[in-house]
């Protein structure tokens, strides 16, 4: 098993522009701090119709209300405005900055476990005698002997069979070559609608992690 | 702020504007049955909370949080967006009222 650079062809060029968006930097390390429900409130912003910061503040009682510690108020309060931000670039813009931000939020807290210089972006996994995938994974962890492949997902609807068959083939062609790869997915979206999305699923999907937003964090450590 | 309404009758209102947002998300055909399978599972959620706290009067915070959630939701007109929707609006509710989703 040996990993490789994605080709730089088109989409990857014009997804490097994207990834590299300072708002995406600033939002990803912001959440990646972040409790469930300031990520459900950027979940929420991002994915709005309105633009009204004190709209929003109303809605999430529990992060903007009175007796909600300043610290907590700070983080909520800077979140709220990358959301906005972010939402504030029209659709289609949006819909690839959220994907970006995703990846960008699960390297960073695979950094805080293994280092920065183990997590790499846009990498494809080869195997002796098996065809190459055309698609790279989001985001690896590349060490010998413990190696880690995810898929990242801005929502539940993101999860397909191909993504599922990408990540099981990666995980028993390591197993193949006697090597370890833990495969999972990471969806910015409650783990409620993943196991829905999942349940319907027929590719193998049982020895796929899953990273919700309730347990991003683990990807910590 | 109107009148006092209770959790339950909150939940009420929250499952109507939900149930506008699943009839706009049924426009996507190849996502029906994911579309019915999500807004059950969330529909059943809610109804956890409503048995469990439906009596109990809702705080003024908690109304304005929902009110302004229903409104969020009731300007969606993009049916994939209002699949979007079909998973956060429940958790926000939730959140409102300060229950894991």
């Amino acid at each position: 098993m040996r990993f490789q650079d994605a080709a730089k062809d088109a989409r990857a060029v014009t997804y490097a522009a994207i990834q590299a968006d300072p708002v995406v930097a600033r939002a990803a390390g912001l959440l990646a701090d972040a409790s469930p429900t300031q990520c459900l409130l950027a979940r929420a912003v991002m994915n709005g119709e309105t633009l009204d910061p004190d709209g929003w503040r109303t809605m999430f009682p529990t992060l903007f209300g009175p007796g909600v510690a300043p610290s907590g108020l700070e983080r909520s309060e800077a979140i709220l405005a990358v959301s906005l931000a972010i939402a504030d670039r029209g659709d289609q813009a949006r819909n690839q900055l959220r994907g970006a931000l995703v990846e960008s939020l699960t390297a960073e807290l695979l950094a805080r476990r293994v280092g920065a210089g183990a997590v790499r972006r846009e990498r494809r996994i080869l195997f002796d005698r098996v065809p190459a995938e055309i698609h790279p994974y989001d985001v690896t962890v590349e060490r010998a002997g413990a190696a880690e492949a995810y898929d990242c997902k801005w929502g539940a609807r993101g999860i397909d069979a191909d993504v599922l068959h990408q990540l099981d083939d990666a995980r028993s062609n390591a197993e193949a070559e006697d090597e370890r790869l833990r495969v999972a997915l990471v969806v910015f979206d409650a783990e409620r609608s993943c196991r829905v999305r999942l349940d319907r699923q027929t590719a193998p999907h049982d020895r796929t992690g899953l990273l919700t937003m309730e347990t991003l964090g683990t990807l910590a450590g | 702020m109107g009148d006092v309404m209770t959790i339950s009758q909150l939940l009420e209102s929250a499952s109507a504007a939900y149930e506008e947002l699943v009839t706009l998300a049924e426009d996507v055909e190849d996502e029906w049955t994911y579309v019915m399978d999500l807004s059950a599972a969330w529909r059943e959620r809610l109804e956890v909370v409503a048995t469990e706290r439906g009596g109990a009067p809702a705080a003024a915070p908690e109304q304005a949080a929902i009110d302004r959630a229903i409104d969020e939701v009731g300007r969606i007109g993009d049916p994939h967006r209002a699949i979007d929707w079909l998973s956060t609006f429940p958790q926000v509710v939730l959140s409102a009222l300060g229950e894991r989703p």
